[in-house]
């Protein structure tokens, strides 16, 4: 199978006064003439044709992953007033899940990755060195990483271990992971119900040695 | 029996010529017989920085091949009678070389000289394989730049999956010569420290050389920079060989410069 990957900008919007939101198109057309608009909720077919003449891509009713800090679904939880027991519950079933996945045909790696090493791992890795620039590690399960990461990481674990690795592509099932959003820290990366989910795991920095 | 040593860098034009000529003059400075191989098949520079230009008269390949008998290629250096020069072909390309007879040249001139030092084609293509195939060591060669770290990094990739010591069990030592250092382009953060340049690569650091505008003249002249006392790359040379032949030389500090040294000399009164 042949496949392409891309990283696509999206406008993500729901009509409610149909001439304002073409007013607000052909106002803001240069900005957002290369993304793809997204739109929640009915659309008529006047709008699919406005859209169609400019020449704007776009979708309907369609839920993407996206990527999504701690803080944005600390703020979810809030607002949805989930009782704090029951969360906690929840966490310590995570956790468990979590744990018994760990140990799935677990490699265990301390080496430098160099530049133009590709390492292809079928189950989880544990790399305990740097990955650098010009390097690629591959894994179809969980990956943690305890030092920087300069290369690229393509995992398709249900989740990965990282440090800050400002100069690293990322790229956790098929979806490219902002760096911006790891912390100076340990931080967890998850998939769960279709979005991604950062959680930076441990206050101060751990000594491996 | 000597020790052979591969010079390597990954990107070109970074200093490994210039280092080799250096170096093997700073070795027979101290009394160790040397010898230079220029590897760089169809693109050789090694014998116009030495200048001995004008006196090659066999080639390598020609030595490999038993056309000439290596006594008759290898050259004497006008500078230093410890140090000698085996140049490449200039007309050949890098396909003439083959394994069988890289060994046999290698070993050959491991019998004779206490230092052999091979001077590696830029790239890591079979030019380069064929140079760090039979080294016992290998002096990395990089500018305090990125593109140049990355080349290097994979070129330490190939030489510790390639090199024949690595296939017997065994390591090969690799030293870090970090070239053309601008103090004050350090300090302000323009130009990769030392320390970081060392983490990515986590070899061990064998020497630093600053950026110097005598180094260009020198090689134009044939006259390699070591020679020069005054120059401040020439005394990082003679600091490198020094560690080389085993001598005990502290690491300068050759990233604070005049201004920043002052800055801090003055801090220490305050």
């Amino acid at each position: 199978m042949k496949s392409k990957q891309y990283s696509v900008k999206v406008y993500e919007t729901v009509v409610t006064d149909e001439l304002k939101f073409m007013e607000f198109f052909d106002s803001n057309y240069t900005l957002f003439k290369d993304h793809l608009i997204l739109i929640q909720g009915s659309m008529s077919s006047k709008i699919k044709t406005y859209l169609k003449n400019k020449n704007l891509k776009y979708l309907n009713d369609i839920d993407l992953p996206k990527g999504r800090t701690r803080k944005a679904l600390e703020e979810e939880l809030k607002s949805e007033k989930v009782d704090a027991a029951v969360s906690k519950q929840i966490a310590q079933n995570e956790l468990n899940r979590l744990s018994n996945q760990l140990q799935n045909n677990l490699t265990v790696l301390d080496e430098m990755v160099r530049s133009g090493r590709e390492i292809n791992i079928h189950g989880d890795l544990l790399l305990l060195n740097r990955v650098n620039s010009g390097a690629t590690i591959k894994t179809t399960g969980n990956l943690i990483i305890t030092k920087v990461v300069e290369g690229a990481i393509r995992c398709h674990g249900n989740f990965m271990m990282l440090t800050a690795s400002p100069k690293a592509n990322i790229v956790f099932h098929d979806v490219e992971v902002d760096n911006s959003l790891l912390e100076d820290r340990l931080n967890r990366v998850e998939l769960k119900n279709n979005e991604i989910i950062i959680t930076p795991v441990l206050k101060k920095e751990i000594n491996w040695a | 029996m000597g020790i052979v040593i591969a010079v390597i860098s990954g990107k070109g034009g970074v200093g490994k010529t210039t280092a080799t000529a250096n170096l093997g003059l700073g070795i027979a400075m101290n009394d160790k017989k040397c010898v230079l191989v220029d590897f760089d098949i169809g693109q050789r520079n090694l014998d116009m920085i030495l200048g001995l230009e004008n006196r090659v008269v066999y080639d390598m390949v020609q030595v490999m091949d038993g056309e000439a008998n290596l006594k008759q290629a290898l050259i004497k250096s006008k500078a230093n009678e410890n140090l000698h020069f085996l140049a490449a072909s200039q007309t050949k390309d890098k396909s003439v070389l083959d394994s069988d007879k890289v060994k046999k040249l290698v070993a050959e001139l491991k019998e004779s000289f206490d230092f052999v030092i091979l001077d590696a084609p830029a790239g890591i293509e079979s030019g380069y394989e064929h140079t760090i195939e039979f080294a016992d060591a290998a002096i990395v060669v990089v500018n305090p730049e990125v593109s140049s770290i990355r080349d290097a990094d994979r070129a330490i990739g190939i030489l510790d999956s390639k090199s024949a010591k690595v296939k017997e069990g065994e390591e090969v030592a690799k030293y870090l010569v970090i070239n053309r250092i601008v103090a004050d382009m350090v300090e302000s953060g323009e130009m990769l420290r030392s320390e970081d340049i060392l983490e990515i690569l986590n070899i061990k650091l064998l020497g630093k050389i600053p950026e110097d505008r005598g180094v260009i003249d020198a090689s134009n002249q044939g006259k390699p920079i070591i020679l020069d006392k005054k120059s401040i790359a020439g005394q990082a040379y003679v600091r490198i060989a020094g560690r080389l032949c085993g001598q005990k030389v502290d690491m300068k500090d050759i990233e604070i410069s005049d201004a920043g040294l002052f800055k801090k000399i003055a801090g220490i009164f305050k």
